[in-house]
């Protein structure tokens, strides 16, 4: 088996293809990392700013009822340090969670809400639309690409030019023989691959404004496991056409067709297929919704009103009541509205998973903290914190025996200046672990995908007449 | 002899696997993506009615002229089904102020039912054509002159008493002929799909256009038969054509389009011209600020407030019991280069102790008014400039180094054929601005700004009907056809060069 590998692997190492993806892949890894130690300094610089500001301003406050009212800064998604393994996206995902505060009454103010606002920064974009070149390009598109175009012919080249046949009669099992040009693609692709990102990541590594921690490296050990899996299974794809098909040009077409299909079409045409068949709310239906509970709060508030007039008490209770009931109301509503969206990217993204490569795009936006899973994760960060930071007023307010203890109203509320650095801070977080088992279901059917492809390879490859 | 040449080819081509797999293949992709396009169209025009729909309504609870300004939609187009450029991309709605004037930067987005749905790429019809058709003409072309050698007949045609050339003409004509087949055939079939959805409605223009983008693909398919040919020209075993053929491929069509903008860093001379052109629009409007000031200072109503304390009743958005609203601040966005000044009051009902001030309020906006107008007209001068050298001048670079390849050039001569492009979008604020000035012209007709509905419906409501209305209409076929000419014309000339070497290097090979 051995030998027939070592064999295979000396026939790619003089090929001409070998020589041209070793350049491609050498070639995309090097822009790869140029353009990330470009631009994630900048990335960085944007979010600390940012951060620095919204936290200036919360701390800014001291009365209780600013806190209580005016709520935390804006939440800010923290960039990933491993931002040039997947770009997820995420020029069309919001960069964070804003503070939205509605004015009730021309006295009454309503409190702060979680605001969940669409990205806009591509809608002033007028540059041309490009693919990102991070390594799920490289590894999605490019790598398989380069395995088929290095087994297409493993082995109905070999039985056209029919040293098939006299390999065979060595009495060598057959299953020796799709092992050892298995290994020997895989090899001779695997070691440009695996160079080009060893010197992508020192190049990145060389660079003092990028960081990259133990956790960070785990994650790219885990990606680099990642490709190779989705290498074995573009390798055993192309064996099992190869051994198929009679000539090796068919062979390449149907491949190549194959390719073009589940990689560059399947996962944008499928997702929004079946994105298709569900429908959330629409912004309008949103806003009519939105209406109807102001009006519906407000006629319920005047009503009661006009029974407490003469009770400043009472009143400056309702005002408490109405205005956290407002607040609690519109943030259910816009989460609704918020999950209903997320819902229908979630059916379009797990309808595509019939295609490896956006399986692979997945787990590689996941164990690089971007994209899609990584922005529902930050949601959910953010309504954890937004939760927290209520219970900070809720006991803050306790606390004082003085205060009324009715949220929501300045009069109601303790009226003791509050130490600006015990308010809550938001801290944006990912785990490796969690991250891992959102992702080992994928990891699992890439698998199976593999192993199915290969035992179809070796069922076809022994039944074959050559 | 030429056309048993061309018969014999075109056989040889027609009865292969890879053109039944051509044809399957093109169908398929085109006509589930035509779908997926139809369908996102339509949710997109309904947008757009809604949209007219709100701005008609929101108009008509205005009382006041200074209440707010206008909203302007743009219509989608029915051809960024083929090329949707950047139509789906940039801001819909544009908001029209007399003290302000707007370009596409300033455009928001409206009606997006999930914006998240963007995470998944549009596959437009010249994407499926861009990549799948090239490599069609790959697969077509690699063994044409490499099979043939390989297999010795090469040899056999030449002892006939054939010129090279034709051979290479016949090879040529059929080919080409048999990759048209799947090209027309899908095109034929979206165009069918597109005339059964009834939200679209297409003019001998558009068709016109849709002619154009046709074109367009053929000279396309073209060049990626001829850069094959080429290939299979030089090479002596089909093998390595192949190899050759498909990693040229994978260069031109994946690779080079997305690594050269990633590989070219933005200009970074843009930051400091930004905060320069920014203060300079700062410097106009604290100008006309002084000015503002000073004619309030001298005014016989003591103090600074721009609304003279006027209160009265009126509508105040999402508020209980409101009493109508006034509004007087400088707008800022330094990262869109906007800082204008915005002042004007809803108030339906006056109160009894406001009317004296009505005089001082109607002499103060006769005055602040016509400022603002050239004001505002004034700082469009700077910042059209610097918009133009800090946004627009980046993506022509862009643009340019795309055409370095074949995709990039079709790319563009098809967007500008469907209007898509930078122009077609252009056009559309250019419309925007006119119809500001209609607006400003309207106003001064009316002497809307020395009037008390300039800024309280005390005396009635403004009568909004008779406003001009806005009306876009995209560009003429022939200034489409202007814009796609040099592309086209570039890649016919890529073409006509191909041609070219292929036949020398074809007539001096040995056999």
């Amino acid at each position: 088996m051995w030998h027939i590998a070592k064999r295979e692997i000396y026939d790619n190492l003089n090929s001409l293809r070998f020589a041209l993806a070793t350049v491609l892949l050498f070639g995309l890894m090097l822009t790869n990392a140029v353009v990330h130690l470009r631009e994630h300094p900048m990335r960085m610089q944007k979010y600390h700013d940012a951060v620095t500001e919204s936290l200036n301003r919360s701390r800014s406050r001291t009365h209780l009822y600013d806190i209580a009212q005016r709520g935390p800064g804006l939440l800010y998604k923290k960039p990933s340090s491993l931002h040039f393994c997947a770009d997820g996206g995420d020029i069309f995902l919001p960069d964070a969670v804003h503070i939205l505060i509605r004015r009730i009454t021309d006295g009454l103010m309503g409190f702060w809400q979680l605001d969940y606002r669409p990205a806009t920064h591509n809608s002033k974009n007028i540059r041309p639309d490009t693919i990102k070149v991070d390594w799920g390009f490289v590894i999605g598109y490019v790598l398989s690409l380069i395995a088929i175009l290095f087994t297409f012919d493993s082995i109905s080249g070999e039985r056209e030019h029919g040293t098939l046949r006299l390999m065979l009669a060595n009495s060598i099992p057959r299953h020796t023989v799709l092992i050892g040009k298995f290994l020997g693609a895989l090899v001779s692709i695997s070691v440009p691959f695996t160079l080009a990102v060893l010197m992508n990541l020192l190049v990145i590594s060389t660079s003092s404004d990028v960081q990259l921690g133990t956790e960070a490296w785990n994650r790219l050990g885990i990606i680099f496991f990642i490709a190779m899996l989705y290498l074995c299974l573009f390798l055993a794809l192309g064996l099992l056409v190869s051994s198929r098909v009679q000539q090796s040009a068919a062979s390449l077409v149907i491949l190549l067709l194959t390719w073009v299909i589940f990689v560059v079409f399947m996962p944008s045409t499928l997702a929004s297929i079946a994105s298709g068949f569900s429908t959330p709310m629409t912004y309008d239906e949103f806003r009519e919704r939105r209406t109807r509970l102001y009006i519906q709060l407000s006629d319920e508030y005047v009503t009661r009103l006009q029974d407490a007039r003469e009770h400043p008490a009472k009143r400056i209770a309702l005002g408490g009541e109405y205005v956290t009931k407002d607040a609690a109301a519109r943030e259910r509503l816009s989460q609704e509205f918020l999950d209903q969206q997320h819902a229908q990217i979630q059916l379009g993204r797990s309808v595509t998973r019939i295609s490896p490569v956006a399986i692979v795009q997945y787990l590689l936006e996941v164990f690089a903290g971007t994209g899609f899973e990584r922005h529902q994760q930050f949601v959910e960060n953010a309504q954890r914190y937004a939760r927290e930071y209520r219970e900070f007023v809720t006991d803050m307010d306790r606390a004082d025996p003085e205060s009324l203890h009715i949220i929501g109203i300045p009069e109601g509320m303790s009226k003791k200046p509050i130490n600006s650095e015990s308010i809550p801070t938001f801290e944006d977080t990912l785990s490796l672990s969690r991250d891992f088992n959102t992702a080992i279901i994928d990891l699992l059917l890439l698998a199976l995908f593999f192993v199915v492809l290969l035992s179809g390879a070796y069922m076809v490859f022994v039944r074959v007449e050559i | 002899m030429i056309t048993t040449l061309i018969r014999r080819e075109l056989l040889d081509n027609l009865m292969t696997f890879r053109f039944a797999a051509a044809v399957f293949i093109m169908l398929l992709l085109v006509v589930a993506n035509s779908a997926v396009l139809i369908k996102d169209y339509e949710r997109r025009l309904a947008a757009y009615n809604t949209a007219l729909k709100t701005e008609h309504q929101q108009l008509r609870e205005r009382k006041t002229y200074s209440a707010g300004g206008l909203d302007v939609a743009r219509p989608p187009n029915p051809l960024s089904i083929f090329n949707v450029g950047l139509d789906k991309r940039l801001g819909n709605e544009i908001w029209i102020s007399h003290g302000f004037v707007p370009t596409l930067w300033d455009a928001r987005m409206q009606g997006t039912t999930n914006p998240l749905l963007n995470l998944f790429s549009a596959i437009d019809i010249v994407f499926i054509f861009e990549v799948v058709l090239s490599l069609m003409a790959l697969i077509f072309a690699y063994d044409a002159i490499a099979g043939e050698r390989e297999r010795g007949t090469l040899r056999l045609v030449l002892t006939h008493p054939i010129r090279r050339g034709h051979i290479l003409l016949a090879k040529y004509i059929s080919a080409m002929t048999c990759l048209l087949v799947p090209l027309l055939v899908s095109l034929l079939l979206a165009a069918i799909l597109l005339t059964t959805s009834t939200a679209i409605s297409l003019s001998i223009g558009d068709f016109l256009r849709i002619g154009g983008i046709i074109l367009s693909s053929i000279v396309y398919l073209s060049v990626f038969y001829l850069i094959g040919m080429l290939i299979s020209a030089v090479t002596r075993r089909t093998g390595t054509a192949l190899m050759l053929a498909m990693f040229v491929w994978g260069f031109w069509v994946l690779v080079y389009p997305n690594v050269i903008l990633a590989a070219i860093a933005p200009p970074q001379t843009s930051q400091a011209r930004m905060v320069s052109t920014y203060d300079q629009i700062k410097q106009i409007w604290d100008e006309f600020d002084r000015e503002r000031k000073h004619f309030l200072a001298n005014d016989a109503v003591p103090g600074e407030d721009p609304h003279f304390g006027m209160v009265g009743e009126g509508s105040h958005f999402g508020i209980i019991g409101g009493s109508g609203f006034n509004y007087a601040y400088f707008y800022r966005n330094p990262s869109r280069l906007e800082y204008f000044y915005l002042a004007g009051s809803n108030i339906g009902k006056l109160t009894e102790e406001s009317k004296p001030r009505v005089p001082h309020a109607q002499n103060y906006y006769h005055f602040l008014v016509p400022q603002t107008i050239n004001t505002a007209e004034r700082a469009w001068l700077v910042r059209k400039q610097a918009l133009e050298t800090i946004f627009v001048q980046p993506a022509i670079i862009d643009r340019i180094l795309l055409r370095c390849s074949p995709v990039g050039m079709y790319d563009a001569a098809t967007q500008a054929w469907a209007g898509t492009d930078l122009h077609g979008l252009r056009d559309f604020f250019q419309v925007v601005r006119k119809y500001r000035r209609t607006l400003i012209d309207y106003y001064y007709d009316k002497k809307a700004f020395g009037s008390q509905q300039w800024f309280s419906a005390d005396k009635g409501a403004v009568d909004w009907d008779s406003l001009p209305q806005f009306s876009f209409q995209r560009s003429d076929v022939r200034i489409n056809a202007a814009r796609a000419l040099p592309d086209l014309l570039l890649l016919i000339m890529i073409n006509l060069f191909l041609f070219m070497i292929i036949f020398l290097v074809f007539q001096r090979s040995e056999v």
